[in-house]
Formats: structure tokens, sequence, C-alpha cells
């Protein structure tokens, strides 16, 4: 196998043949303020605008070093698309809604044209552009939001949180099964668009709810999107969910994407041979105040304990020094 | 008595939110001390709430209802007390920095510390730094709760607490930071005075900070 970064991630999310190294992907942002300022493109027209976009997304890539490119930075295209009013942000914050728009769990209708909403537009758009000038180079990725993480947006996360406490189940599934489709429409259109492949972001966090709470309201509905959605699936889940990978195995994802809070050695040994993890470099604590040594010290433990791609945990800090996520990548290259 | 009490405390730990009124009333008919139906049971039940939720048998949905109960239980207490038992131990600023808009964290914090006996003034979420300045300025707290969930906004503490050293009120207020990014090493980064890992700790931490000022 050529170790090129297309064919590094791309086997190693399928646990095949080992290149020279293991890869380096970003499934959220790896944007900062440098990589703003080293090619000129700023949020929040990075948001908004499909080359703004695309391009630094390809910085990540080209200025950076990832063996990928992943064009979402935001966790609300679907809501503004949904009708949440959503705050671009600025250079200096990321975008958030305003409102929630059925707060009182009333129907959500979806709309027909909702992937021509411009916030859903513009990534379809940013993948295409991304396809165009690195297929087959660089892994595509693409990001949805599950229905979890959608219901957060509409409902407002503590007023959803609260219904789940008071047992409302049927009120609280048939929210998540009303935006289930635009789940799978979205992440359908990515894929025909140019993704390679597509993380699911659906913070059933253990910081949040516990892992009885995903089983009973929300592993039957991963179930079923990753049945609809054909392609390769990476499911994001941040903060502690040591309590639940199992379960985040039997949902049928390809990968998982995990945070620091949950040790990468018992990571693999429990679930390593059923899904690929990628992960987990600490964002707040390390990329953002450690120093190169520090991120080099991290990378190299995760390599060891058998991550097979590494990333950062999350959307990184946009204060996070461009050194630092370069070590990411200058520690991946001293191979295995 | 004390049976009174242990009743309170298992309504509002299993969140039985619509029976706590009938508990409550009843132990203030049997003539309980207002206080430690307050203390021992509404409180001292959010404590044992705090401690299964940082042990991670309970989560938020779990502790949202608790502090609903336990709400709707000092509300029917609150207006009985007379003097001193009434008098606040202090004001807290609470609120969610620049950026951000996660709020459950604080609104936690918020209802824990209001039920420990401070005054708390909730300024909302995505603060800005002018506003902490002129509400710190306003009500001259004891204490600012400052909360980020984001990784990418934590900076905005560290620019809260430069910010209250360069207008002189550094010294005045107490500051407590805390969310799911925040940890010890930080809080000695940014020169805040303490942080809470989860909403008991918070108010251990407010009690601490306050009662020492």
């Amino acid at each position: 196998m050529k170790s090129t970064p297309y064919n590094l991630v791309m086997s190693a999310l399928y646990k095949g043949m080992k290149g020279e190294r293991p890869p380096a992907a970003n499934p959220t942002s790896v944007v900062c303020h440098d990589l703003m300022d080293a090619v000129g493109v700023s949020f929040p027209e990075a948001h908004t605008d499909a080359n703004a976009m695309a391009e630094l997304a390809l910085a990540g890539h080209e200025i950076i070093g990832f063996d990928s490119v992943m064009p979402e930075y935001s966790v609300h295209q679907e809501a503004a698309a949904l009708g949440c009013e959503v705050d671009w942000g600025s250079r200096d914050g990321m975008p958030d809604s305003r409102n929630f728009p059925f707060e009182d769990f009333s129907d959500i209708p979806v709309p027909d044209d909702l992937l021509e909403k411009p916030s859903m537009r513009v990534v379809l758009d940013a993948l295409s552009i991304l396809r165009r000038h690195v297929g087959g180079k660089a892994a595509v990725i693409g990001k949805v939001m599950g229905p979890w993480t959608l219901a957060y947006h509409m409902a407002g996360t503590q007023n959803f949180l609260l219904q789940v406490g008071l047992g409302e189940t049927e009120k609280v599934t048939r929210m998540l099964r009303q935006l289930m489709p635009v789940t799978i429409a979205f992440a359908r259109a990515q894929f025909a668009a140019g993704a390679d492949i597509v993380v699911l972001a659906d913070h059933a966090t253990g910081n949040l709810v516990g892992a009885y709470h995903y089983q009973e309201l929300l592993l039957p509905i991963h179930k079923e999107l990753t049945a609809q959605i054909e392609g390769p699936l990476i499911l994001h889940v941040c903060g502690n969910c040591l309590d639940r990978l199992e379960l985040f195995a039997d949902a049928g994802f390809d990968g998982y994407h995990f945070e620091w809070q949950v040790d990468s050695r018992n990571a693999v040994e429990r679930v390593g041979h059923r899904l690929a993890l990628v992960g987990n470099i600490n964002n707040a604590r390390t990329l953002f105040q450690g120093t190169p040594e520090d991120v080099r010290a991290q990378v190299r433990y995760a390599i060891e304990a058998g991550v097979d791609i590494i990333a950062p945990e999350c959307a990184v800090p946009l204060a996070t020094p461009l050194e630092n996520l370069k070590a990411i990548i200058e520690a991946v290259h001293e191979g295995y | 008595m004390s049976g009174r009490i242990d009743q309170i405390i298992d309504m509002v730990v299993a969140g039985r939110h619509k029976e706590i009124e009938g508990a409550v009333r009843g132990a203030i008919d049997d003539n309980l001390d207002l206080n430690s139906i307050i203390n021992e049971g509404l409180i001292g039940a959010m404590d044992i709430v705090g401690k299964k939720f940082g042990a991670g048998e309970i989560f938020v949905p779990e502790m949202l209802v608790a502090a609903v109960t336990m709400k709707k239980g000092l509300e029917i207490v609150k207006p009985l007390l007379k003097g001193d038992a009434s008098k606040p131990k202090g004001t807290i600023l609470m609120g969610t920095v620049k950026g951000d808009l996660h709020d459950i964290g604080k609104n936690l914090v918020i209802m824990m510390l209001e039920g420990a006996g401070f005054n708390v003034v909730d300024l909302g979420v995505d603060l800005s730094i002018e506003k902490v300045v002129e509400k710190v300025r306003e009500l001259k707290p004891d204490a600012l709760g400052l909360s980020a969930l984001l990784t990418t906004t934590l900076p905005e503490m560290q620019k809260v607490v430069r910010m209250m050293g360069e207008q002189g009120l550094r010294e005045s207020v107490k500051i407590m930071v805390g969310g799911a990014p925040v940890d010890s090493t930080f809080v000695e980064k940014i020169g805040a005075d303490g942080y809470g890992k989860d909403a008991a700790s918070a108010v251990e931490l407010a009690k601490r900070l306050v009662g020492a000022h």
C-alpha cells in the first residue's frame, strides 16, 4: 500500500494494512487564529461562504499537515436550516443559536428544500470543491449532527434533558424520530457531494446523560441511522463515555472519535476490535496550554495504545498555537 | 420528627416533584424548625444528589428534576423565614463567558447556591467583559462565578480575570470558575480563586471563599 494521506486514513478506518506511519485526521475543526492568518480567511465567512470554507479546510491539510480535510466548523448548519436564528459569530467566537423554536415539543416540519437551505448548501459545495482539489490525495471528511444534538438545538439542552429526567419518553422519542431524516439526508448528500467519510456528532455525553439513557432512547435510533447511511461513519460524542463504548460499537458505527477522558488503552482493549478509534489529544490542557513536547508525548501514548487515527479530541480552541497542532503531525511522522 | 426530614430528602433525591409540597407542608405543620427543613432536608438532599452525580450514579436529567423538586420545596418555606434566617450568606454573580451559550452547569450551580442561602444574580450567557465589570461595580458581589463548556471559550475566563485586575476590582471579589474543560491547572494559570468540578463542590467553594472574605 502506498502511504499517501488518503490511503492511510481509509485503511486505518477499516483496520486494514498499516502504512509507514499512523494517519492524523481532523473529524472536528482544527481552525485557530494562526491558521486563519496564514490563509487570510477568517470566521465568520468560513461558515457561510463555500470557497472560504473550503480554503480554510485545505489549510488544515496543506499548512498543518493533517491527512484529511474537514470544512464544517460549526454545529449549527442543520439548526439554521430548521429555523433556529443562528449567530454566525466572529473571528473570536464560534456560531451559536439564539432561540429554541421547538421548546414546546411541537411537530418539527422538515422543509422539502432542506438541502438547498444556505447553511446546508454551503457545506455540500465546500465538500465538492475539496473533492476537486484533493480527492484521492487527502480524505475528505463531512459532518452531520445526530438527532440528539439537533434536539438540544430545537428544544434547548436543559429543557430537553429535563423532559428526559421527567420520564417523558414518548415526547422525547417523537422529537428524535422527527429529526432522524435530517441526519440521513444531510449525510447522504455529503457523500454524494464528495465526502469519503462523514462524522456523525451526537452529544449524548457522559457529562450530561447516563449510558442507560443512551441505551434506552438513542441506541435504537443510531442503529437505524448506521443501517440507512451507507458510507463510512465516525461517531463523535465528547466527554467521558467510558461507560458506553460497547454501546457505540453495538450501534454499528465504523469509528468513534473520542476525548481524553476516555483512556486510549482502555478504549482499544474494549472496543478496538469492533470499530476504529479516532482521537484523543487533549484540547484544553495539551493543545491549548501545553508545549509541542506535551503534544508529542500524548500522540505517542495514543499510538502505542493502538489508536487507529490520531486527532484532536474535539474542535480546538481558537487561540491554540499552530505549533502545537503541527506537533501532532510531527509525532505521527515518527511512525508506529 | 426526623422522619419528616428523611421523607423530604428521599423525595428530592428521587425527583418526586409532585409530592414535595405535601411533604414540606407536613413538616411545617409538625412545627419542625424551618432552617432544618431547608438545610438538613432540601439542601441536604441536594448534597446527596451532587455526590451521586459526582459518582456517575445519576446524570443531568435526574439532577435537573431533583433541583426542580428542591426549588418547589424552598418556595414554600422561604416566605416563612424571619430575621437573620432570611438574610443571604452573600451575593454571587454568575455567568457563562462570552462566546459560550451553554448554561446548564451554571444553572445547576445557581439553584444549589440559592438553596444554600446565597443571593445569586444570574448574568446569563455569552457575557461580555464590559458587562461583568459594570455589574461587579454596581452590585459589589462577594464572588463572581464564571462558567464555560467549550474549550474554545476558555481564554475568555482569563480575559475576565485580567480585566478585573486592570479595573482595580480584583481584590474586592473572589472569582470561581467551572465547566467541563476547566481544571485546577487552568485555575492557577489564569489566577482565579478556585474551581468546582461539579455543582456540589461549587457550593462548598463558595462557602469557603465567601466565608473567608
